[in-house]
């Protein structure tokens, strides 16, 4: 036997799921950069007046330090990094947070190295607490953590046959994971997304930029919605059983805006 | 469901172990024990623990205005005379209730949620009592709705929802306050609490009078 005493470690996190667990304490999904996916316990931190509780909320990007368990690790202090308030005090920008949060962690695996992935989530969360285009923003994140995780779509080439696509209007297969030539469309039984010439292009461009490159791009209406619908399907398909808050993000999406509730209880005494 | 971690034992001990262990916060090795434990147990405990549950289950139903679990068909808060029919606060669970009902502090009526939204969890709008508010909002003469989810972003997602669904009503909307909790230690405290205590900081009262005025 090798000595009993449990190995400390510290790392950089974000909380992307949580459950509650006995009586205080909670269940953490945490994506890591160094060890990708990592599951914790946080003792007590459902009390009020927790050391923990208030640095694990959903969304935290945090700086922990967790003693090593065989699967479950234990969270021993925690410290607040970014808590993304522009995204949490505002509903339509959480709900996007919490879409990217789980595709996210859908496509991660535990205890495997994900540094590019926990930079893509940690950079986007910090753009989507202040960007102007928060749906831009999404599309732009599945295209890239689609391509860090190796479920890049084929923008470039027909998916199926590899040859050049000629600069035309052309259809997008989830199921082949791309774009389709004329000749290759009529063959399978697949859902078939229209893409326009303007779709195809726009894309390209989020999938070769950076963020703050595409921030102000102007989309139309109708590229929009191919755009959706292709990140969407893509998207679905790699992901087992679909994305479980997208639903929640379509409901908020159209709302209008309204300002915050003011004041609490305490002059109502 | 795991139904052979007690390959050996006998089938009406893995149905018990089995159905403790589909418990909150009961594992396997709990609900092993949980199980050793009420074979040894007399038989008249036995059945006053299964008669328990039972009635539970019989006796328990939610109250038609509030949805908090109660043994009559409306609870004992919404039938009483003397509370503030004009606040309802609105919580997650029936034990926020409980939680609240001990401070005394408070003598309005309440509105169970039964949860919060979570979209990871795939808990959405349509799965709370959400309905069930908007028509009592209509019905009664509310005026003051204290949305008093729980402080965490599925609590927060829950609470802004209701503040965009219930504005157009024009019901003024309060949330509980949120800081630093009593017993506390300031450095421990994270961002988002501290940013909260400094938001909602009150004037120091001075022989129950502020300096200024």
């Amino acid at each position: 036997m090798t000595s009993s005493r449990p190995r400390l470690f510290s790392t950089e996190a974000v909380v992307l799921r949580h459950s509650d667990l006995g009586e205080a304490d909670r269940l953490l999904w945490l994506l890591t950069p160094q060890r990708g996916i990592l599951r914790a316990t946080a003792r007590g931190a459902r009390k009020p007046g927790s050391k923990l509780g208030g640095h694990l909320d959903l969304l935290c990007h945090v700086r922990l330090s967790m003693r090593e368990g065989r699967e479950l690790h234990s969270v021993s202090q925690a410290d607040t990094v970014d808590a993304f308030r522009g995204v949490r005090t505002d509903i339509g920008r959480l709900s996007r947070g919490l879409y990217m949060a789980e595709i996210a962690q859908r496509v991660s695996v535990e205890d495997a190295p994900a540094p590019a992935v926990f930079r893509l989530l940690v950079n986007s969360l910090g753009w989507l607490a202040a960007t102007e285009s928060p749906d831009t923003l999404v599309r732009w994140f599945a295209l890239r953590l689609l391509t860090i995780t190796g479920f890049k779509p084929e923008l470039g080439a027909c998916a199926e046959c590899g040859d050049t696509l000629e600069p035309d209007d052309h259809v997008f297969s989830a199921e082949r994971g791309g774009l389709l030539c004329p000749a290759c469309r009529s063959q399978g039984a697949d859902l078939l997304h229209p893409a326009s010439l303007g779709t195809i292009k726009v894309l390209r461009h989020l999938a070769r930029s950076d963020y703050p490159e595409v921030a102000s791009l102007k989309i139309g209406g109708e590229e929009r919605r191919q755009i959706e619908r292709i990140l969407r399907a893509h998207t679905n398909a790699v992901i087992d059983r679909g994305v479980r808050s997208a639903a929640f993000l379509d409901e908020i999406r159209d709302w209008p805006d309204v300002g915050p509730v003011p004041g609490g209880l305490r002059s109502e005494s | 469901m795991n139904s052979n971690f007690t390959p050996s034992a006998a089938a009406p001990v893995a149905r018990l172990i089995e159905a403790f262990n589909r418990l909150p916060g009961v594992g396997p090795k709990s609900a092993q024990r949980l199980t050793y434990y009420m074979i040894r147990m007399p038989r008249e405990e036995a059945e006053a623990l299964a008669e328990a549950v039972i009635s539970v289950k019989d006796r328990i139903v939610l109250c038609s205005r509030c949805l908090n679990i109660t043994e009559e068909p409306v609870c004992h808060v919404c039938t009483n005379e003397r509370r503030d029919r004009t606040r309802i606060c609105v919580v997650e669970e029936p034990l926020d209730v409980f939680a609240i009902e001990r401070t005394r502090a408070y003598d309005g009526l309440y509105h169970v949620l039964h949860g919060a939204i979570s979209p990871v969890n795939g808990i959405g709008a349509e799965q709370l009592k959400i309905r069930e508010l908007l028509d009592r909002l209509r019905d009664e003469s509310v005026k003051e709705l204290i949305l008093a989810t729980n402080p965490n972003l599925e609590g927060e997602a829950t609470s802004m929802y209701l503040q965009r669904l219930i504005a157009p009503l024009g019901i003024k909307m309060t949330r509980l306050a949120r800081g630093l909790s009593s017993g506390a230690d300031l450095e421990y405290a994270d961002e988002m609490t501290l940013v909260n205590a400094l938001e909602g900081r009150s004037e120091v009262m001075i022989d129950g009078e502020t300096p200024a005025g």
